[in-house]
């Protein structure tokens, strides 16, 4: 059978979202932008209007200003993009279950064999694309192919409350005549060394000899050679928790600093993150990973084993000691991670002679202590993640 | 320093100190042999946590001393003619190896940087011959744990009290314990000794009723063979009670043939995933084990006669810890005591008190 797979792609993700909640932002140029304080004062998003002055993602705040000096900034929200996301999902899952998040605004569908049920694909589009509009206020492109990185393409095409259907046997006439660049997968550096080899056009890669691709780009070089034909077989596999090798968080830090009871504080932060995600799943981890990103971009991972938890405060403390053993005080740092891997499995347990020793107090202390972490997360999901905290991260 | 000897004695003398000699280390000296020649022919290395010196039969022509590259000199003198080797330092620290028509001359290190092996006092030697000490090491050595946070796991309990030597390794999910009746009149022992001292005292010691002398200090153990002495630092802590730990009561005693049941676990394992874990799995009722397996890779059914005393039990377990454990006994049959299936189950010999082999389970969801 055919495949059918969508791209659902929602536009201006994070300025549509604070419009939807203040519409007065629809009709003036708008954009999301961090803080012109700090570092990461750039435009995030920018809305269709603020777009038409040629203001751009990624553009530092007082350029956008010199070009569109209206320019309603708004500051980031991301819980409140991420709960946008997370409705924007459930939507997607009354058409398919087989549904592939690929960042926070897009997601892959795979709707093959659906007609019976839900039509034609472009009525199955128009139908999402309508109810997320209606629902959510949100706009969304819908790319529709028979595989992944054709429907990514074709997402693209047709900006925003588009709907393009490119299929693998419309390659040569809608795919190749394009720059290489709007191929899935190039960036700036591939492009610059295709262009050095002549190769300008997606057709031109799909006319290459592919051995040559390969002794250049390597295994990259078949895949890249593969998608210019139209060719991907790759499944739509839905993301679960039970597939993921490890559930982790990072964040760039306002100020580069030195401070190692602020960076724990930061941790701790992350910890708790990490911490409810892996029990909403009820996975425990073995491995506790933190990452540490200096001013000059060099990074360094340090990792240390602990029996299988998912408690916010193992976590954080597992984190806490590595970073006390390998903080280098003289080094400015940029960006904390921190990770929990290894995750045991749910079903098979092997037993350990510490079970029966460690005295039951210790035994029950976990419970609880399980518990109490499980009933401050169902708080947090009612009533907000401000809602209760933990003293240490109050001022 | 003037010396000859044979290129047999010579390979075999670096080959076991090469065991103690750091392959990376930031000081050079560390990476080298000890050569020493004074009356006799002395080689050593030490990486500090353990240290071996050994004898190599030659012939004294001119005392002195030289550290040389250990990789370059095993390897060099590994690919010689099986002949006399002639080595001499030259004033300059060079050292000129030479061997029928080979000659080499390589650069060493003055000797006085090299750490000389901690002074251990030859008082209250503990006597045993070298075959009983390697059994014993070999198997128990298997159940030493990983786990860098119980260092003290990482190591073997030898413990020696009322005339019964005993190794003991545990490494959170299973336990081997040996005993040996010693007629010796050394005062109690009780050391915890590295994994990686006995993986390579393991190697020196010989099927062989040579006698090893073992000496120790507070931090430090001696073991003085023939022409060898190995001195390692020791594990400090408290090593777990391991007494206290065996159940003393059982649910299910069955008596079974080791030959079988490890050939039984041992393909009943073919179709596990070492990485996964899955378990293997008993079923044991009415005199008949089965042993069964399933996995992604396909499943196997294996059906085992036994005696046995108790009710009936489902239970899993790594296949990995009983083959480990069925493979160094000798006894052509075992019993096994089994508590429940999420308690531990000890394998141990039909008379005497050889040996307990403990094994924890796993547990699956269903149960």
């Amino acid at each position: 059978m055919q495949r059918v797979v969508f791209l659902v792609d929602m536009n201006a993700f994070f300025i549509s979202c604070e419009a939807s909640r203040s519409p007065a932002l629809r009709d003036v140029p708008a954009a999301v932008a961090g803080d012109p304080k700090n570092r990461s004062g750039i435009i995030l998003a920018a809305n269709y209007e603020a777009r038409k002055y040629k203001v751009k993602t990624t553009m530092v705040i007082h350029e956008a200003k010199k070009l569109c000096p209206n320019l309603v900034l708004v500051p980031p929200d991301h819980d409140f993009y991420s709960q946008k996301s997370k409705e924007v999902m459930n939507i997607l899952s009354r058409y398919s279950p087989l549904i592939q998040q690929n960042s926070i605004d897009e997601a892959w569908m795979d709707l093959t064999g659906s007609k019976a049920l839900l039509g034609e694909p472009l009525e199955i589009a128009r139908s999402i694309m309508d109810t997320i509009l209606n629902e959510l206020g949100l706009w969304c492109s819908v790319g529709i192919s028979d595989n992944k990185s054709l429907a990514k393409m074709a997402s693209e095409f047709k900006k925003p409350l588009g709907i393009t259907e490119l299929y693998q046997k419309d390659v040569k006439e809608k795919l190749w005549p394009l720059p290489v660049r709007d191929m899935y997968g190039i960036g700036r550096q591939t492009e610059a060394r295709l262009l050095n080899l002549g190769i300008s056009k997606i057709g031109d890669i799909a006319g290459c000899d592919s051995k040559l691709l390969v002794k250049i780009f390597g295994k990259y070089g078949a895949e890249m050679y593969r998608l210019a034909n139209g060719i991907d077989n790759s499944p739509v596999e839905p993301n679960t928790f039970g597939d993921s090798k490890s559930v982790g968080r990072s964040t760039t830090l306002r100020d580069d600093i030195t401070d190692i009871d602020y960076a724990k504080k930061v941790l701790l932060q992350l910890a708790e993150e990490v911490g409810a995600d892996a029990r909403r799943y009820g996975s425990k981890g073995r491995t506790v990973s933190i990452e540490i990103k200096y001013s000059d971009f060099k990074t360094i991972t340090r990792q240390k084993s602990i029996p299988a938890t998912f408690l916010t405060r193992e976590i954080y403390n597992t984190g806490a000691g590595l970073l006390d053993k390998y903080w280098d005080t003289t080094r400015p740092v940029r960006l904390l991670g921190i990770s929990l891997s290894n995750f045991e499995d749910k079903d098979l347990r092997q037993m350990s002679i510490f079970d029966t020793l460690e005295n039951e107090q210790n035994v029950d202390r976990t419970k609880k202590e399980e518990q109490l972490e499980k009933t401050i997360d169902k708080l947090r999901q009612k009533f907000g993640d401000e809602k209760i905290k933990r003293a240490k991260t109050i001022k | 320093m003037k010396v000859s000897c044979s290129k047999e004695n010579l390979t075999e003398g670096i080959n076991m100190v090469q065991k103690a000699v750091s392959s990376k280390s930031t000081l050079p000296i560390l990476e080298g042999i000890l050569i020493e020649a004074n009356q006799e022919l002395k080689l050593t290395g030490n990486d500090l946590e353990l240290g071996i010196e050994c004898k190599v039969p030659a012939d004294i022509q001119e005392n002195g001393s030289i550290v040389i590259n250990s990789k370059i000199f095993g390897d060099i003198v590994r690919r010689l003619p099986d002949a006399e080797v002639f080595i001499e330092v030259t004033g300059s620290n060079m050292v000129i190896i030479e061997c029928e028509n080979s000659h080499f001359e390589i650069k060493g290190i003055p000797s006085s940087g090299f750490p000389a092996l901690p002074e251990i006092k030859k008082e209250n030697a503990f006597v045993v011959n070298q075959e009983i000490l390697r059994n014993m090491i070999k198997q128990t050595l298997f159940a030493v744990s990983m786990d860098e946070n119980r260092p003290i796991l990482t190591g073997s309990l030898m413990e020696c009290k009322d005339k019964k030597l005993t190794f003991v390794s545990i490494d959170g999910f299973r336990m081997a314990l040996r005993n040996y009746e010693v007629d010796n009149e050394a005062e109690n022992l009780k050391v915890v000794i590295p994994g990686k001292t006995l993986n390579e005292i393991l190697k020196i010691l010989q099927p062989v009723k040579d006698e090893v002398s073992i000496y120790s200090t507070n931090n430090q153990i001696l073991f003085d063979m023939n022409n060898c002495k190995v001195v390692s630092r020791l594990l400090e802590g408290e090593y777990l009670n391991y007494n206290g730990i065996i159940p003393q009561d059982y649910e299910i005693k069955i008596k079974v043939n080791t030959k079988e049941l490890l050939a039984g676990i041992e393909r009943a394992s073919l179709v596990t995933v070492d990485e996964k874990r899955y378990p293997v799995k008993f079923n044991i009722a009415n005199d008949k084990m089965v042993i069964t397996s399933n996995t992604d890779i396909g499943a196997v059914r294996e059906e085992l006669k036994i005696d046995m005393d108790g009710g009936k039990m489902d239970i899993g377990f790594n296949p990995r810890y009983f083959i480990d454990a069925l493979k160094v006994i000798e006894e052509e049959q075992i019993n096994i005591f089994l508590t429940s299936n999420v308690g531990p189950c000890t394998i141990r010999p039909v008379d005497k008190d050889r040996f307990a082999y403990m094994v924890l389970p796993v547990r699956t969801r269903n149960e």
